[in-house]
């Protein structure tokens, strides 16, 4: 019985799979029983033997396969996070059930949007919605004494005073907030100068940089007309913002080139007429010669090639 | 007998091709191959595999394909024994690196890389047998790049001829017999054989990667070499 036992695990004895006791109890056999002994010298000398015909593959085949392979993965998309959503949707599940603080929180936060979307839409109808706070929308420590829930976009930090029971919270929201002021008051501009550069209602912008047009003398003001008259989609914004700039073409160099760059490269042929317009009082400026005469040669608007014809022609001689 | 292509540490990021120190010692005996896998070498390549792994994840290829060098001769020198067949051996090389690289996104480190990888290539192997058998093309005989014929186990003798020709023509031989013997074998006991025996893998690792058990493969792997042995002996 024991020698049975022992020949049928003698091959795993030779490839090393026995657990410790298992293979005590087998060293222990063959060193009494010589039939057993011979059975493992004829096992080592077929184990032996096969591996006599080992082969590796020929390096050129190695180094031919790795080339192929290498081509093919040059037209070969690897398989990422999209495609595994695409073609896996049990991934999805997996992923979810695998990570249940994951699926709460996705949870609640479509609830608590969807409760918020419906308070909002409330207290507009109340017709009560506006708040009248700190302006800045970002991240930051606004000073709201009572944050409300639905407007709360993310948290970003909490931290605990050490030794007290102070906690400073950081927190991003999308309130609707109300800002009130003169034309003077500098959170009012900032505000006025943010709408005039990222607002994607032009309508806004018009008004923004119209307002601005007011207090030009502000460097700040001046830098966002500039940037409305260089950027801005809607002509309308552009001209106002030429309009607003007017006074600065004399005494400021930059505008004066910001006005000639919207002149030679604007696409709208108003606000090219309203830059020449700007642009005439100084015509005896070297770079304002130049431009004109550049578009009074080859300028394919007619009537900015004429004008800029005549401007120079009523230009008195230079020595 | 090939030796540790797995124990190379390579940091991420330096993306060139690993130093294969051991490989080239020309160790013969199989059942060191798995000894020689330190555990702390191991350990530590399978951590930089992780990274590899991260990164070929998020599309940078280079990492793949320093994954491919830690993996792709083995798994060659696999797809070459079994198929029997340089074309054959380099298509399914070429196959089971490609699904991996389609299919990475989702490895989910629920088992390591190199059972992964080895996982795809053993069914592309098995597939490969099973056509095969069907087809009843179960001679020793295999047909190289070029379209010469040569014994598969022949070639295998050659590579390590020495300066005696009549050992030479012994092994080769020997190489004849073990081939034809090989093929008596079912798809599944050739595979747990050639993994076990030439490529020193634990049979718990064997069962992994062939979704079974360790004791399947365990009977598998007896009932194997109990074919080959009266195989070996007959031809005597």
């Amino acid at each position: 019985m024991k020698c049975d036992w022992v020949r049928q695990n003698i091959l795993f004895y030779v490839y090393n799979e026995l657990e410790d006791d298992a293979r005590y109890e087998v060293e222990q056999h063959l060193g009494r029983c010589p039939e057993c002994a011979t059975e493992l010298k004829a096992t080592r000398k077929f184990h032996a033997t096969l591996s006599e015909t080992v082969a590796e593959p020929a390096p050129n085949l190695l180094a031919s396969s790795r080339m192929r392979l290498q081509e093919a993965l040059e037209t070969t998309q690897p398989g990422g996070f999209w495609q595994r959503l695409m073609f896996e949707p049990g991934a999805w599940l997996r992923q979810i059930r695998m990570a249940p603080a994951l699926a709460a929180a996705i949870f609640i936060v479509g609830f608590g949007g969807g409760i918020g979307a419906t308070y909002n839409f409330l207290s507009a109808r109340g017709g009560n919605a506006a708040v009248t706070g700190s302006v800045d929308t970002g991240s930051g420590n606004l000073p709201l004494t009572q944050p409300v829930e639905s407007s709360i976009a993310g948290i970003r930090s909490v931290t605990q005073e050490p030794g007290s029971n102070q906690v400073s919270i950081k927190y991003d929201t999308v309130l609707t907030q109300e800002a009130q002021g003169s034309l003077n008051d500098q959170r009012i501009q900032q505000l006025l100068l943010f709408a005039a550069r990222n607002n994607y209602n032009s309508g806004v912008r018009m008004d923004s940089v119209d307002l601005l047009t007011q207090a030009p003398d502000d460097t700040r003001v001046r830098e966002a007309l500039m940037y409305a008259l260089q950027n801005d989609t809607n002509p309308g914004v552009r001209l106002k913002a030429l309009d607003g700039l007017s006074s600065f073409v004399r005494q400021d160099a930059r505008v004066r080139d910001g006005v000639l760059r919207a002149l030679i490269s604007d696409t709208n042929s108003g606000v090219r007429m309203q830059a020449l317009r700007l642009v005439e009082p100084m015509k005896t400026d070297s770079n304002v010669r130049s431009v004109l005469t550049r578009l009074s040669q080859t300028d394919q608007n007619v009537s900015i090639r004429s004008q800029a014809r005549t401007m120079l022609a009523q230009m008195p001689e230079m020595d | 007998m090939p030796a540790d292509s797995y124990a190379v540490a390579i940091p991420v990021g330096e993306i060139s091709r690993p130093k294969r120190a051991a490989q080239d010692s020309g160790n013969q005996n199989p059942t060191l191959y798995w000894n020689m896998r330190g555990s702390l070498a191991a350990q530590s390549n399978r951590i930089d595999d992780t990274s590899l792994i991260r990164e070929a994840q998020q599309g940078n290829r280079a990492a793949f394909e320093v994954l491919v060098r830690h993996y792709d001769q083995p798994v060659l020198r696999l797809a070459l024994h079994l198929t029997g067949s340089e074309s054959d051996a380099q298509d399914v090389y070429q196959e089971a690196f490609l699904k991996a690289y389609k299919n990475l996104g989702s490895f989910r480190f629920e088992c390591s890389f190199y059972t992964w990888i080895y996982r795809i290539v053993t069914n592309l192997c098995l597939d490969h047998l099973r056509k095969r058998n069907v087809r009843k093309e179960e001679a020793p005989v295999a047909v190289d790049a070029s379209g010469e014929e040569y014994s598969r186990l022949e070639q295998f003798a050659d590579a390590r001829s020495g300066a005696n020709p009549e050992r030479d023509l012994m092994r080769r031989e020997l190489g004849r017999k073990i081939g034809a013997a090989l093929t008596r074998l079912t798809p599944r006991e050739r595979m747990v054989f050639e993994l076990k025996h030439y490529h020193g893998l634990k049979l718990r690792t064997v069962g992994e990667m062939l979704n079974t058990t360790e004791e399947t493969a365990k009977n598998t792997l007896f009932r194997a070499t109990q074919k080959l042995r009266s195989a070996l002996a007959e031809m005597r």
